[in-house]
């Protein structure tokens, strides 16, 4: 019975969010400083805003593909796509877990020193244990770091930034002396398969990105767990009102994110042969922005899975096209922060033509 | 029982001053060198460079926000006054540093006010251009200034200190003694509350982010003129740790409040923990480990006091709500 009210209140507060009831969500400075009549033309503009949500970056993708095939004429090769969704992979699998904890609004700044610490455990178990001892190895200390971060966020209740930044700086100066700067080296073939081999053309770890994310799919959108997350996300206070278990819930979103990155960290050590400390510095925020710029909000409560497939797979055909342009790595750098600023200033600049479309209907508003 | 009470009434206003005291003095005691007038020089030295990019991220966590790109805006200034100074002259070359860092923080304040981008995601992606922007500029290469003793006068003797200290001083008057600093107080409180009394957020915006990039400039010119070399990879993670900082000085990320001393003593006790390990021969590794932990345990002690169920709240307790996750 109980369950039964939180889901309906949760569904009325998702339908709010997401707008379908005609309600502006977006922040009181518009909806203070606009009368009711002209909720009928928002409600225009929120459709096209959740069109560019849904499928924006989809799109966007499919344009640099097209763009990438007629420009580039090494890019349409089946090897030449393959890699380019193999490299997808590694940011791709952890920024499933942080779509879940983005969602969930909060996230985690540790994942590359968890990716680091997997990636050197999996590779070191891998050569003395074997292949599946490896991976779950890998995923246990991502789950373990992931709980650490949970506990400090909801026991502790050291605001997520500060306290995955903590973690981050432990777990990275950890590996460091327990590997004691070392890297860690295996080159077994059942191993090194994970992460180089392809099963049908397609790159295993594609593969299992495609099934992470999926898995994500289900659990945000078929299960109870999944409503908490958008519902904490959209608006906590509601959310603690309407009974969801908010410390649970965000104890398990970064369990989520945790696991999701040992899984990923064993991919890239098995591809690379080897890990160790300082695997891929500037990890976190590369995850991040990959979450970000598949559409979701760092505000909580909207946004897709299918969003960060999209842009987990633009970031690396990106770098891949610039790559076989003989681009500078300097001048990717540039290229991929751009990027990454012009398709988040879409929304803004939206905002503002209709704030000053509303703005010439009505002289005399007062608040701008 | 009363002086237990005062002590740690004490310690309740300043944990970090006090945290800082007990640290130095253990290592007063574990280690003869710790002490001396150099060593105390260095660690003033190194906690100075965190400290004055520290002060202007402060500005701009009271303002509501932060800026994940000072390290890339430290290495391209350092960059390009090094690169300068032969031609145009020390000083002036150091203002044209900071002017580059200013530019870079406008650029900011401009995408985070007129493109609504949120901080967190411009500042971001101008962590990955800026950075690409100065290893663009030096070719991925080593910038030497061989016999530039004028140059090195940034980062000997107590210079840095004093330019912290009175970067602190200016900031402190700013915030409590102006209409600009109570506007950026109010902008941080609440953006939509401030506009509606007629603040003008975005110039305050514009000017907190302009302030944060000249700060990380000076930063990073202090870092450059220490060794006399500028690379594109000059302060990496620099972002992360003035954040550290900040927070560790008793700043909430909340936005409007502000602790200036506390970001001082942040980054003191900072400098002072990774001194005092260097001294007693601890490898470098442990210093990550160490920095994780403080922030962990300082922000565990202020929490455990401010916002746990339960709490009573007493008269001088400022309560943070809202700040869950």
């Amino acid at each position: 019975m109980r369950f039964r009210d939180v889901k309906e209140n949760i569904n009325t507060s998702i339908a709010r969010k997401q707008n379908l009831s005609g309600l502006s969500d977006k922040p009181q400075i518009l909806s203070m400083s606009s009368p009711p009549q002209d909720r009928e033309r928002r409600r225009a503009a929120t459709d096209w805003d959740l069109l560019w949500e849904k499928f924006g970056i989809a799109t966007v993708l499919v344009l640099v593909w097209i763009l990438a095939v007629v420009g580039t004429p090494r890019f349409a090769n089946l090897d030449n796509l393959a890699s380019v969704l193999r490299q997808s992979a590694f940011v791709g699998i952890s920024a499933v877990g942080m779509t879940i904890a983005v969602l969930a609004g909060t996230f985690d700044l540790s994942v590359g020193s968890t990716q680091a610490l997997s990636a050197w455990t999996a590779v070191l178990v891998a050569s003395h244990y074997g292949v599946v001892p490896a991976f779950i190895a890998a995923v246990l200390v991502g789950g373990i770091v992931g709980l650490l971060n949970g506990s400090l966020v909801v026991l502790i209740r050291i605001p997520a930034f500060i306290a995955t930044l903590g973690t981050m700086f432990l777990i990275s100066g950890l590996t460091f002396i327990l590997t004691n700067g070392q890297s860690a080296r295996f080159n077994g073939k059942d191993f090194v398969w994970w992460g180089n081999g392809q099963v049908g053309g397609v790159p295993v770890p594609f593969i299992i990105f495609l099934l992470c994310a999926l898995v994500g799919i289900v659990v945000l959108h078929r299960t109870p767990f999944g409503r908490y997350v958008f519902a904490v996300g959209s608006n906590i206070r509601a959310a603690h009102v309407a009974g969801v278990p908010i410390g649970r819930t965000v104890l398990f979103v970064f369990l989520a994110v945790g696991l999701f990155t040992g899984l990923g960290a064993a991919l890239l050590g098995s591809r690379l042969y080897s890990a160790g400390p300082g695997l891929e510095p500037g990890f976190e925020l590369n995850v991040i922005a990959t979450v970000v710029l598949g559409g979701t909000r760092l505000a909580g409560g909207r946004g897709s899975m299918l969003g960060t497939i999209a842009a987990a797979i633009l970031f690396a055909t990106l770098a891949n096209i610039l790559n076989l342009n003989h681009v500078d790595a300097f001048v990717q750098r540039v290229a991929v922060g751009l990027v990454l600023l012009l398709a988040l200033s879409v929304e803004g600049i939206r905002q503002r033509l209709v704030e000053r479309w509303s703005r010439r209907q009505r002289p005399t508003n007062p608040a701008h | 029982m009363e002086s237990k009470r005062s002590w740690f009434a004490w310690f309740r206003f300043s944990p970090v001053g006090a945290t800082l005291l007990v640290v130095g003095a253990v290592f007063a005691v574990l280690t003869p060198t710790f002490l001396t007038w150099n060593n105390l020089l260095n660690v003033c030295t190194s906690a100075s460079v965190v400290a004055i990019v520290g002060l202007g991220m402060t500005l701009a966590i009271a303002s509501g926000n932060f800026d994940l790109s000072v390290g890339s805006t430290a290495a391209f200034a350092g960059c390009i006054t090094m690169s300068v100074v032969p031609q145009i002259g020390v000083m002036p070359a150091i203002a044209l540093g900071i002017a580059t860092g200013a530019l870079v923080g406008w650029v900011n304040g401009l995408i985070v006010t007129e493109l609504r981008v949120p901080a967190f995601i411009a500042t971001l992606g101008m962590l990955t251009i800026v950075r690409g922007a100065a290893l663009i500029y030096t070719r991925g290469r080593d910038i030497y200034l061989f016999g530039k003793t004028d140059y090195k006068i940034l980062s000997t003797g107590i210079t840095p200190a004093l330019l912290a200290l009175a970067i602190a001083v200016f900031f402190g008057l700013l915030l409590k003694q102006t209409r600009f600093g109570r506007h950026i107080l109010a902008t941080g409180s609440n953006l939509a509350s401030a506009r509606r009394v007629g603040v003008r957020t975005s110039y305050v915006l514009w000017s907190v982010f302009a302030i944060v990039g000249a700060t990380a400039a000076l930063s990073g010119l202090i870092l450059s003129a220490q060794v006399l070399t500028g690379n594109g990879r000059l302060a990496t993670g620099l972002e992360l740790s003035a954040i550290a900082v900040v927070v560790l000085g008793g700043t909430p990320l909340t936005g409007g409040q502000a602790s200036i001393p506390g970001t001082l003593f942040g980054s003191l006790l900072l400098a002072v923990i990774n001194n005092g390990l260097n001294l007693l021969n601890v490898s470098v590794f442990y210093q990550n480990v160490t920095l994780g932990l403080l922030l962990l345990g300082a922000l565990t002690l202020a929490s455990g006091w401010t916002s746990r169920p339960g709490h009573v709240v007493t008269k001088d307790s400022k309560v943070r709500n809202k700040q869950t996750g």
